[in-house]
């Protein structure tokens, strides 16, 4: 039979995991408490709540997305229309809706490591290529930097699973729309 | 973490020793109060190098370059997610005193006269063995960033404030970035590449007075102080501090100099800040002329950072057209004087000068400069008028003072001597006369901090309390002081840190490995 101290005690380590747990699960979450992605890879790409559960990650009235792929998505969002995705949704949901899956990249997903700028060029052509891509941004082509390629590294800019972001404009009055 | 591991090493440290009290005693720190600055020895290093190369500049590459050539095991650490710190974004110009582009042009230079004019500009605060060295290696050190690195450069000189003579090569495409991607593919080539977003934290100095390696912040994002995982890094041999200037570090460099504020832009990158200088300091280095800290009169408010006025402002303008105070139409200062002296000027005058030049001038700078003239048309950053009226009006500057001024300028022209401010004229200056006119907005940015750790001419990093060597640290580039004195000469820099790179690197192998 357990003495009430006993139980005080057990009380208290429970109320104390489950302050833990929730200050971790704040900490991974980027500091928000709104639940994190599962980041699940076996998710079908257009099933959101696969991974983002009952988050309201679409707008409402937004058609059933579950079975599509990036084509489908493409039926209302053209590129260079106004509801064009550009921008809107980190970029693995781009590589998720065109096929390209978690293990394309990290391999092992057991261990998924970061990727080297070779990998994403390996898909995405040479430095030279990409950079004859975006040859008519102004005021600059990003992809071709005076400060050689280690500036033209993909992930100073392009991020997977977090906001991108212009490192140009450390330095630089570059308005460039990244996505 | 971070605060129980620090500690922890303290304690460890006071176990060691006996009390701070001896700690004192034994590690000669007594000028600074509070606890002992001898770092505790961590109980195990999690890897260990040769040579340990913190900064991955000019300088940094320099030396591990020379040290991993030599068959030391080597590690480059940069606290930015690029390599190339400043260096990278430099403006890619090189003195080279006695070159053979100087023989070809029937220009009369020599080691002797660019130490001349360094200590000039640098109002003798020089450390003349530094200078000395860094002159006199000058067009080695040129060619041996050809030769042995591949670095290729344009076909002619060109000419910074303060030069007596034209002297400078300039890279093929006007940046740091063209020598550095090659100081970076030849490590690469011996198997060394930088590491990135490693910040150092400590440099481990042990009671012996010995540094034996670093305390360091791996994945660490720029510029949360906290951020990434504490490393510590044995350096069987040597480190090498290479981490730059101070010029971005708005609350160390406003220190040093109260005047420069915030309200003040920098040419430099974001990560030029002063934490390592601040380190060095803690563990025993002296410091040399913090306070002098040079402002590039070149720089723009229309557009941000380095940006690419300077080219125009010196080129088209310093060297072949006019700086004016568009107050008076006047001429404020020789526009070949050093940078401090012009930066000086502009602000003394009030803060409203053009820098301008004619079609001639203009043509000059398309032909070394390239498309870099037409990013500045298009920024908006130099613009063009068909008029000399036209460009008076557009900066509000009274017209009949400034044709005075550009008359004044063409007889000096004729008469081969500019007796007004005494600039040097180029041997192929043509008068001032033919539209369209092509002008910029002049605004000084802080740019360079002359001031640093002191050295000597074996790159060794010398101790406050009795100016000798600290044993297992050498020190290199802007990160130490005396070269430069009071102002350096633009295309000096990189003389610096390449010269003082190379002989860390090359020191730092011979030293004897202490465990």
């Amino acid at each position: 039979m357990k003495t009430d101290k006993q139980t005080d005690r057990q009380t208290a380590l429970r109320i104390f995991f489950l302050m833990a747990l929730v200050l971790v699960f704040a900490a991974t979450s980027g500091g928000s408490l709104l639940a994190a992605p599962k980041k699940l890879a076996t998710a079908k790409a257009g099933d959101c709540a696969a991974c983002h559960g009952a988050d309201k990650v679409l707008p409402d009235g937004h058609a059933p997305t579950a079975a599509m792929n990036g084509e489908a998505c493409l039926g209302c969002h053209q590129k260079g229309s106004p509801l064009a995705l550009y921008t809107k949704m980190p970029l693995s949901h781009f590589h998720q809706l065109k096929g390209i899956t978690c293990q394309a990249c990290h391999t092992d997903l057991n261990a998924p490591q970061e990727l080297s700028t070779e990998q994403c060029l390996a898909c995405h052509g040479s430095f030279e290529t990409v950079a004859a891509r975006t040859a008519n941004v102004k005021p600059q082509n990003p992809h071709s930097s005076p400060h050689g390629n280690t500036y033209t590294a993909c992930d100073l800019c392009h991020h997977q699973h977090a906001k991108s972001e212009n490192f140009c404009a450390q330095c630089h009055n570059f308005k460039f729309v990244v996505p | 973490m971070k605060e129980k591991e620090k500690a922890v090493s303290r304690r460890d440290f006071l176990k060691v020793t006996g009390g701070t009290a001896a700690g004192i005693a034994v590690t000669g720190m007594a000028w600074r109060p509070g606890e002992a600055e001898a770092a505790a020895m961590p109980k195990k290093w999690n890897e260990t190098f040769d040579v340990v190369v913190v900064g991955s500049g000019f300088a940094g590459l320099a030396a591990a370059y020379e040290a991993k050539k030599a068959g030391a095991s080597v590690v480059v650490l940069e606290k930015m997610r690029t390599p190339g710190g400043n260096s990278i974004i430099n403006g890619g110009v090189v003195s080279a005193a006695g070159s053979p582009l100087e023989a070809r042009d029937g220009i009369k230079d020599s080691p002797e006269l660019l130490l001349k004019d360094m200590l000039a500009a640098g109002l003798n605060l020089n450390h003349l063995e530094l200078a000395r060295l860094v002159a006199y290696e000058s067009n080695n050190t040129v060619q041996w960033t050809i030769n042995e690195l591949g670095v290729k450069y344009k076909d002619s000189l060109s000419q910074e404030g303060g030069h007596s003579v034209p002297r400078m090569y300039s890279t093929y495409n006007q940046s740091g970035s063209a020598i550095v991607t090659q100081q970076l593919e030849k490590l690469k080539e011996i198997g060394l590449i930088p590491r990135t977003q490693v910040l150092l934290k400590r440099l481990l100095r042990d009671t012996d007075g010995r540094v034996k390696g670093v305390e360091v912040r791996e994945k660490y994002v720029f510029p949360r102080e906290n951020s990434g995982r504490t490393k510590f890094i044995k350096a069987k041999k040597a480190v090498v501090l290479a981490t730059g200037g101070f010029g971005n570090d708005v609350p160390f460099r406003t220190i040093q100099d109260p005047r420069l504020t915030a309200d003040l832009e920098s040419t430099n990158q974001p990560g030029a800040t002063g934490e390592a200088l601040r380190e060095a300091f803690r563990i025993g280095c002296t410091p040399v002329q913090l306070s002098w800290i040079q402002l590039g009169p070149w720089g723009s408010p229309d557009e941000k950072g380095m940006g690419l006025n300077p080219f125009f402002a010196q080129l088209c303008c310093a060297m072949y057209g006019l700086w004016v105070d568009t107050q008076t139409g006047k001429r404020f200062v020789n526009e070949l004087a050093d940078r401090k002296i012009r930066a000086d000027a502009i602000i003394r005058v009030g803060n409203k000068c053009i820098a301008f030049t004619d079609a001639n001038g203009f043509a000059i700078g398309q032909k070394m400069l390239g498309d870099i003239m037409a990013k500045l048309m298009e920024r908006g950053v130099v613009k063009r008028y068909d008029s000399l009226a036209a460009m008076a009006e557009a900066y509000d500057c009274p017209i009949a003072p400034l044709r005075e001024t550009i008359a004044n300028f063409n007889k000096a022209v004729a008469a081969g001597k500019d007796e007004e401010w005494g600039r040097y004229l180029q041997k192929n200056q043509r008068a001032l006369d033919t539209a369209p006119y092509y002008a910029s907005r002049l605004m000084p940015k802080v740019h360079h901090t002359m001031g640093g750790v002191n050295i000597n001419v074996e790159a060794q990093a010398l101790n406050v309390e009795d100016d000798k060597p600290i044993p297992g640290l050498y020190c290199a580039g802007e990160v130490t002081g005396g070269v430069h004195g009071a102002v350096r000469l633009g295309s000096c820099a990189v003389l610096d840190c390449l010269t003082f790179g190379r002989i860390a690197g090359r020191n730092a192998v011979r030293e004897k490995a202490w465990g």
